[in-house]
């Protein structure tokens, strides 16, 4: 898994490639939890390069949007798609999170 | 052992020949410059030698041949009685030492007319002058016929004869100074005789023989013909020529070079003497007679003193190179002797003896060094494999504790089948292979009342202990609520709000739960987050579609639907965790929905368990040997029809 993070005008995009899997869930939390504690509030994850998530891989976006939630902040889920998609929509984090079908989107809609 | 590769005898090697590589050029160089120096000196002294030699020879023969013109000039002008002339030849031999003996030889009828031949001749016997007639001397042939009175007689001019034994008169080896005398008459020269004077050869060999050179060396002197005349070689003298000798060796060389001395020729050159002996010569002509006087130095005795010195360096260098290569030995030793040691202590080390005293350091070279970075390392290993050992103690104690765990967590799901043999309205069976230890998924079934059968399965999320205790709780309140609630939704609704109460790590489980009755076959079941099941019946196998709720535990006050399925007498659920549908293969393709759905379709449908196991093979052979990420865990239950 590789984790990228760029700073638009009013959010960070945090694009993930790979897998976010038991092993790789630790490093997107840690690297995610050190954007808010630096003040970024307004994240959206970009799942385009993801090719698979696990149950930990959910824990981790769980934990990171519980977090941004307690400090006042927002996180919306861009590009879910595939099989990414149909594990968010068994699980019921479909419905949860707040997702959107591009990047752009997101970022209109935290504007 | 090293053997012939080690340090000591590769230093010996290279040090040892390479200085005597060097030691050898030096001295070849050093030999070969002092030979030609000493050549290029030898040439000035034999030149000098000889031209000494000659010159003393000259003076010889040059006073002779000045004594005997006088004497026949003095003919020429004066008037001569008989005893006036004895007197006069007498006289000269008396002034001259030199001179052997002297005549005064007389044309037939030339003395006077009463005698044809008249030749009086005084010569040295015996520390005496002696004095014969040489016409009567002479008893075989006339001194008419004598070379030394025919060749200047018919050259008219001085002659020095070729040596000769004077036979009858003188009766030594000799040469001798012949000079026309004539008298003047009306314009014309009448010869009227010739005057000589002999000189012995043996004191003229003496001259030459009494130099010395070196040891062995000798000076010669040659006729004008090539006759040896005087030469340390006694039996050649007076015998052989030469050109006899190079005849008699078949040496050309030889004979060439007596042709340049018979020219009259000066050189100096390296041959081979006459006694055999490869020697520089140099050789000069001696004018007044056209004989050829020869210095002679043997090769050998020349460069003695060279070859001596060469020897004496050769000697030194050896012991030096002896001395330089006992230095090598010792300091290579030296050198080598910690390290040896240090080789020695490795070998034990490597068995893994680490406790072994290394040999104490004295040196502060880099051999020292060494010495001490390798005690360094030996305690550092030391160190190492003690907390290596350590560690390895606690991981197995770990390890230990985990076994006991997973012995636990297997014990605390129903394995017993079949489970309900007294109960023949539906049949189930269950399996979980947990990817680590203990693992998060679990299943259970439990009957809630007499005809109400509870059967669930979930997915805790991660692996491992975490995992693994987080399914505890969420299953004994799975059990306890569902005991006591009945209802699928509110039995997830409360099981929620209790996880979720007192959540900070966000750990959720999906779960599937769902209650049969066995009396008619409806089944309630309500979903959360969980992988839908498949319905197995006269249709065939297709997926259930249901509502998809969200994960147990992390948010509270989340609603669960109830929804209802009928099941027919020989309908069957599976239930299954996502250990089957994301098993990877080594090219991390997933086992998948579809693939799963087909190995149910083309599997066994009737016995359970067959079921069961049929999945678990295809997952195994999907895999392919990639190791298992996540638990695998199944639940078939099929339905039989009210009991009779």
């Amino acid at each position: 898994m590789e984790i990228q993070t760029k700073k638009e005008a009013n959010a960070t995009v945090v694009t993930i490639t790979g897998r976010l899997d038991a092993v790789t869930a630790p490093v997107y939390e840690k690297a995610v939890i050190e954007l808010i504690t630096a003040g970024e509030l307004k994240l959206i994850v970009d799942f385009d390069s993801l090719d698979y998530i696990s149950s930990a891989g959910l824990r981790g976006l769980l934990v990171t949007a519980k977090q941004l939630k307690g400090k006042g902040g927002q996180v919306r889920c861009a590009n879910v798609k595939g099989t990414v998609k149909e594990v968010f929509d068994i699980s019921g984090f479909g419905s949860i999170f707040q997702m959107d079908d591009s990047v752009a989107d997101s970022l209109a809609k935290l504007a | 052992m090293p053997g012939r590769n080690s340090i000591v005898i590769k230093l010996i090697l290279v040090i040892t020949l390479s200085s005597s590589l060097i030691f050898a050029v030096t001295l070849g160089y050093n030999y070969y410059r002092s030979r030609i120096i000493l050549e290029k000196e030898l040439e000035g002294n034999a030149r000098n030698l000889a031209m000494s030699l000659v010159n003393r020879v000259e003076t010889v023969l040059t006073s002779v041949t000045k004594v005997t013109e006088g004497v026949a000039r003095s003919l020429e002008t004066g008037r001569y009685n008989e005893a006036e002339l004895l007197s006069l030849i007498k006289t000269t031999l008396e002034n001259n030492p030199d001179i052997y003996g002297s005549c005064i030889a007389f044309e037939p009828f030339a003395f006077k007319a009463s005698s044809r031949l008249y030749a009086p001749y005084y010569y040295r016997e015996k520390g005496k002058i002696a004095f014969s007639r040489l016409e009567d001397s002479y008893k075989f042939v006339p001194y008419l016929y004598w070379d030394w009175y025919q060749i200047p007689r018919e050259l008219n001019r001085l002659e020095w004869s070729e040596p000769y034994f004077d036979e009858g008169a003188g009766n030594i080896p000799m040469s001798t100074c012949s000079v026309p005398f004539y008298a003047q008459s009306g314009g014309t020269k009448l010869l009227k005789g010739i005057v000589t004077a002999d000189i012995s050869l043996e004191s003229l060999t003496e001259l030459v023989s009494s130099v010395k050179i070196l040891k062995t060396g000798y000076a010669a002197l040659l006729s004008r013909n090539g006759m040896v005349l005087a030469h340390p070689l006694k039996e050649a003298v007076m015998n052989e020529t030469f050109f006899s000798i190079a005849e008699a060796r078949n040496d050309p060389s030889l004979r060439e070079l007596g042709k340049k001395m018979v020219r009259g020729e000066t050189g100096f050159i390296l041959y081979k003497s006459l006694v055999g002996v490869r020697s520089w010569m140099y050789y000069a002509p001696i004018r007044s007679t056209g004989w050829t006087l020869a210095v002679v130095f043997p090769e050998s005795e020349l460069l003695a003193n060279v070859t001596r010195l060469s020897i004496t360096m050769m000697l030194m260098g050896l012991t030096g190179i002896l001395l330089l290569t006992l230095a090598v030995i010792s300091i290579a030793r030296s050198i080598t002797k910690p390290l040896r040691s240090l080789a020695a202590a490795t070998h034990v080390m490597a068995s893994g003896n680490f406790d072994l005293e290394l040999p104490p350091v004295k040196s502060n070279d880099e051999v020292g060094v060494l010495a001490r970075d390798f005690q360094m390392m030996k305690e550092s290993l030391k160190e190492y494999i003690k907390n290596l050992t350590e560690t390895t103690a606690a991981k197995e104690r770990i390890q230990s504790e985990l076994n006991v765990a997973t012995d636990i967590q297997a014990s605390l799901l129903p394995r017993l089948f079949p489970a309900f043999p007294d109960r023949p309205e539906f049949d189930i069976f269950a399996s979980m292979d947990p990817a680590k230890e203990v693992g998060g998924d679990f299943y259970d079934f439990f009957f809630i009342d007499q005809n109400n059968l509870c059967f669930l399965i979930a997915d805790v999320a991660g692996k491992g202990v975490p995992a693994a205790l987080y399914m505890m709780v969420a299953k004994t309140l799975l059990k306890s609520e569902g005991q006591r609630l009945g209802e699928p939704g509110q039995i997830l609704s409360c099981v929620n709000n209790i996880l979720a109460a007192d959540n900070d790590s966000c750990m959720f489980a999906t779960v599937f739960c769902a209650i049969l009755d066995t009396r008619n076959g409806e089944v309630r079941f309500a979903n959360a987050g969980h992988n839908p099941p498949l319905i197995m019946d006269s249709g065939g196998v297709r997926y259930m579609t249901l509502k998809s709720g969200f994960v147990l535990g992390p948010m509270p006050d989340t609603d669960y639907a109830t929804e209802h399925l009928s099941m027919l007498p020989g309908d069957t659920l599976f239930l299954y965790t996502d250990g089957v549908n994301e098993a990877t293969n080594f090219a991390d393709e997933l086992f998948g929905e579809p693939q799963l759905l087909a190995a149910l379709q083309n599997g066994p449908k009737e016995e359970l368990k067959e079921i069961v196991h049929n999945i678990r093979t295809e997952v195994t052979r999907h895999a392919n040997g990639a190791p298992q990420s996540d638990d695998v865990t199944m639940v078939a239950i099929k339905y039989r029809g009210k009991a009779a």
